[in-house]
């Protein structure tokens, strides 16, 4: 039985006073996606760096498929894959030349390693341009062609740092889809650590909310969510007389309602389904309501919960600057 | 204590289905990947060439006359005599080059790209050094062709002229290790550049001008201890009086002495690098 897991324990990562990754744990199972996600200077890539033996732990240790990331890193280094937040490309170094480098100090023979880089290539989207110097890429191309540097040697666990900030849209969904692909045919195990909440809502099986070094929340997406508590229905009326009454019918069928003007917000567990229910009961008394909305927890709201601050990431930060 | 302890002990192990390639293998992918960056940047390499081809002219032109009164030299060209001077300059100047293709890949991004992979620090750090150096043989027998056209005649031939080229190789990867080590530590290209001129004393505490026996004070001193006095005798007797068993080991050890210190110093910069990340 082969492990692909990643374990964490106590990590910790102190520059002088600064504690950029402060007692950090984690259990990360095979063939698990795990989002690791923060804002900017959360300690992500700093954890990275660690797991994939490019920073030594200042205390704690952490093993990847089995192999402890200080002692054994160079069996860490065999069996991981990793995309850097920096992308890792010499810009005078053509996709070939970096693709076949990578698969040769991975122990694979020349002809080998040229199929494999061939292989890459096309499924990056890449193959038409193997005689351009990569420095001339654009940033998808670029990303891409450091994604496919890290496939090279069929990685067992692959850590994703940011493999989506500056993309466009477009490019985003190709690597999200890939990073499903990964995980789906190949069993591969994914560290990724994202700024983006719906990026780790969509990939990740598994989340931890890291702030400030420290790890504020873990769970699925959908645990996280639910811990924040119930979903809610709203329903607007045309007047206040009419929210009462709807009240007053609707009470039993709910945990909890609040009435604010013209707005009734019936909390309960599982309230999509409800609706059918709730819009049934109404129609029985005559009462119409204006409109009606379905209010789920998302993961901001945990974020807000377990840090106390809404989440931010970089390019709403920079709209607001 | 920690609840994943007993996890982490009892967790089995991937296995080892990754080889790596021979060691001497990857030194040489290392330096072949190394060079060819630095054949596509050409003008990295060219003005440190030049510039030693304009010592040798200066240094000869405007001291060559002094030989006719300098006790040492004997009945020796000071052609022969400067030459070496020239030639360590040289390697002072092309070793950058090795330590700014590390600062270079540092900002790329593709020195972690690369220290995630199996490969070994040592032959990372060797084909950065050992391509330095091939480069500076490049500007050393570039140098010994413009000493010849200017009619350098070597007293041991055709060997010597070789035997130089390849002390220049020693040296350069001697100095190439320390600009590397520099380059480790700063990933900065500015503080590399200012570094390797540290070594430029040692170019000038040492017989540059005048054989050593014309030396003295604190100057002497410093001589005796500095390698590079014994590299400048290796490569002058070869050039002018000879060979000479004793000299030549001694020129020999002192580079490889230099090779082997600078190189350990570049290992620990990386390791440095490594425990700061």
């Amino acid at each position: 039985m082969s492990n692909r897991e990643v374990v964490a324990e106590n990590l910790v990562k102190r520059y002088g006073d600064f504690y950029a990754v402060n007692n950090v744990s984690f259990h990360i199972k095979s063939g698990e996606i795990f989002g690791f996600l923060g804002p900017n200077g959360a300690g992500k890539s700093t954890t990275v760096a660690m797991l994939t033996t490019l920073g030594l732990p200042t205390e704690g240790r952490a093993t990847v498929g089995g192999y402890d990331v200080v002692t054994e890193a160079a069996y860490v280094r065999r069996i991981a894959g990793v995309a850097l937040q920096e992308i890792g490309i010499d810009p005078l170094m053509k996709s070939l030349e970096l693709l076949t480098i990578q698969g040769r100090l991975f122990g694979q023979s020349r002809k080998e390693a040229r199929a494999r880089a061939e292989e890459l290539l096309s499924l990056v989207k890449l193959s038409e341009f193997t005689d351009r110097l990569v420095g001339k890429y654009s940033g998808g191309m670029r990303r891409r062609l450091d994604l496919a540097m890290a496939l090279v040697h069929e990685p067992a666990i692959l850590f994703l740092d940011e493999p989506t900030t500056g993309l466009d849209p477009a490019s985003r969904r190709d690597i999200w889809h890939e990073v499903r692909r990964l995980n789906r045919d190949h069993g591969m195990t994914i560290f990724l650590t994202t700024q983006y909440l719906e990026e780790a809502d969509e990939l990740a099986d598994r989340i931890a909310i890291i702030d400030g070094g420290k790890i504020a929340a873990e769970g699925s997406p959908a645990d996280l969510k639910s811990g924040i508590g119930s979903e809610s229905i709203n329903l607007t009326f045309t007047d206040s007389e009419m929210v009462n009454r709807a009240a007053s019918e609707l009470s039993a069928m709910v945990d909890r309602l609040q009435a604010d003007r013209q707005v009734l917000r019936l909390y309960l567990t599982n309230a999509a389904a409800a609706i059918p229910a709730v819009v049934t009961r109404l129609q029985q008394a005559g009462i119409q309501p204006a409109s009606l909305t379905l209010t789920q927890p998302t993961l901001d709201d945990v974020f807000l919960k377990v840090t106390g601050q809404r989440f931010q990431s970089e390019s709403e930060q920079a709209e607001v600057a | 204590m920690s609840v994943y302890t007993e996890s982490i002990g009892s967790i089995q192990k991937l296995d080892e289905r990754a080889k790596t390639m021979p060691f001497i293998l990857q030194v040489i992918m290392m330096t072949w990947r190394s060079l060819l960056t630095i054949f596509r940047t050409p003008a990295a390499v060219i003005p440190s060439l030049i510039i030693s081809v304009f010592f040798l002219l200066v240094y000869d032109s405007s001291l060559s006359r002094a030989s006719t009164f300098l006790p040492g030299l004997g009945d020796n060209s000071y052609l022969g005599f400067i030459l070496p001077v020239a030639i360590v300059s040289a390697a002072l100047g092309g070793a950058g080059v090795a330590g700014q293709s590390i600062v270079r890949d540092i900002e790329s991004g593709y020195f972690d790209k690369l220290l995630l992979t199996p490969v070994s620090r040592g032959a990372l750090l060797l084909g950065t050094i050992i391509s330095g150096a091939l480069i500076l043989v490049i500007q050393t027998s570039a140098v010994m062709i413009v000493a010849v056209l200017m009619g350098l005649q070597s007293s041991t031939g055709i060997l010597g002229i070789l035997g130089v080229v390849l002390l220049a190789l020693l040296l350069g990867t001697g100095f190439a290790g320390f600009t590397v080590g520099v380059a480790l530590r700063t990933g900065n290209a500015a503080a590399t550049q200012g570094a390797s001129f540290l070594f430029f004393p040692l170019t000038f505490l040492t017989a540059t001008f005048v054989p050593v026996s014309l030396l003295s004070g604190w100057i002497a001193t410093a001589a005796i201890y500095n390698p590079i006095t014994y590299i400048l005798e290796a490569m002058r007797a070869m050039l002018n009086t000879g060979w000479d068993a004793e000299i030549m080991l001694r020129g020999l050890l002192s580079c490889v002495g230099l090779g082997v210190a600078m190189f350990i110093f570049a290992l620990i910069s990386l390791r440095t690098r490594t425990r700061l990340k």
